[in-house]
Parts: C-alpha cells; structure tokens; sequence
C-alpha cells in the first residue's frame, strides 16, 4: 500500500527530527541561556544528554546480538535436528 | 548530501572518480572537529565533565541522518501501478500455462 509507506516514511522523518531539535537545542542553546529562564524546566541538566544516549546506545547493541545470537542459535539447533 | 561509496561520473573527465577520495574528506573534516573539541577543552574553556559532548552528539546526529533518510526514502518510493498490473496478468498467465502442463501452482 503506498499511503501507508509514505505514513510510516513521514513519521520516521518527523521522529528524527524532533529528536534533532530538541538534542541540539539541549546540547548547544541551552548553556548558554541564564539560568533563571522559563526554557530550564524544559530540558533535564546536562548530564543526562550524556547518559541518555550511552544508554539507548548500549541497550540497542544488546538486543542486537541478543537477537543475532537467538538466530544463531536456532539454526544451528535446526542444523543438528536434520 | 552525504552518500559512503557511491561511483559518480564527474563532469569534466567522464571517468568515475573513486569512493576513497569521499572518505578522506570525511576523515579529515572529523580530525579538525575533533582537534577543535580537544583545544577548547585542554584551555579549560569547557569543563572536564562535559567531554563526551562532543561525540555524543554527532552520533546522535548521525543516527538521526539515517533515520531521516530511511523515511524519505519511503516516502518516495515509486509503486509503478502500471507495472504491478501488468506483473499480475504475467503471473496468472503463467499459473495457468504450467497448470496445463501439469506442474502444481499451489499458492491460489
């Protein structure tokens, strides 16, 4: 169906984006506003623009070889069965 | 737009210049953001706690470089309707020929 490609390619596009914006205005605006501006409550401290990341980084790898590993092996189990 | 290894023609020669000579610019325009981060860093203008910054960010940017071009991709994705109709009338001519023959289709 092409309208649901072309649903799921703008929201994949419009994810990216806001996750964009919001990472870069947190990393490069943000410090160098004054602290007692209304943005702050808007953004976490600028610690967890490291942690975040790290983590969603490390858990993607995990289910990545968590899931090259089940394939593994189930194939080999399957290998062993025939 | 950035494209890792793709054969293009240049205008000039008409023969294919090399996907390496890309990654060099790469490599070196990454060198020079990375020389920049390590100097404002070493002259303590950025505090030692907010080092990984830097390369965080552009592999946040990066990854959602990719995603960006995943979507746009799909949404421009040509269907060929034409084409589609046509391939069905292939299929259902060619079931029904090697049904004759009497090979088994199966899937109908």
């Amino acid at each position: 169906m092409e309208l649901a490609d072309r649903a799921v390619g703008l929201l994949l596009s419009l994810i990216s984006i806001s996750i964009f914006t919001y990472f870069t205005f947190w990393v490069i605006i943000v410090p160098f506003v004054d602290s007692d501006h209304f943005v702050h409550q808007y953004f976490l401290p600028l610690e967890y623009a490291i942690i975040i990341p790290v983590f969603a980084g490390v858990a993607l790898l995990s289910l990545l070889s968590l899931f090259v590993g089940s394939v593994m092996l189930k194939s080999r189990k399957k290998n062993k069965k025939a | 737009m950035l494209t890792f290894g793709k054969l293009t023609y240049s205008q000039d020669k008409g023969a294919p210049f090399s996907p390496m000579k890309h990654i060099f610019k790469i490599i070196s325009l990454l060198a020079a953001i990375s020389a920049f981060w390590v100097g404002l860093l070493q002259a303590s203008i950025i505090p030692r706690t907010h080092t990984w910054l830097l390369p965080i960010y552009l592999v946040v940017s990066l990854g959602c470089y990719g995603l960006l071009m995943v979507g746009v991709g799909l949404m421009q994705f040509p269907t060929c309707p034409q084409e589609a109709v046509l391939l069905q009338q292939d299929i259902a001519e060619a079931k029904g020929f090697l049904k004759d023959k009497g090979v088994d289709v199966g899937s109908d």
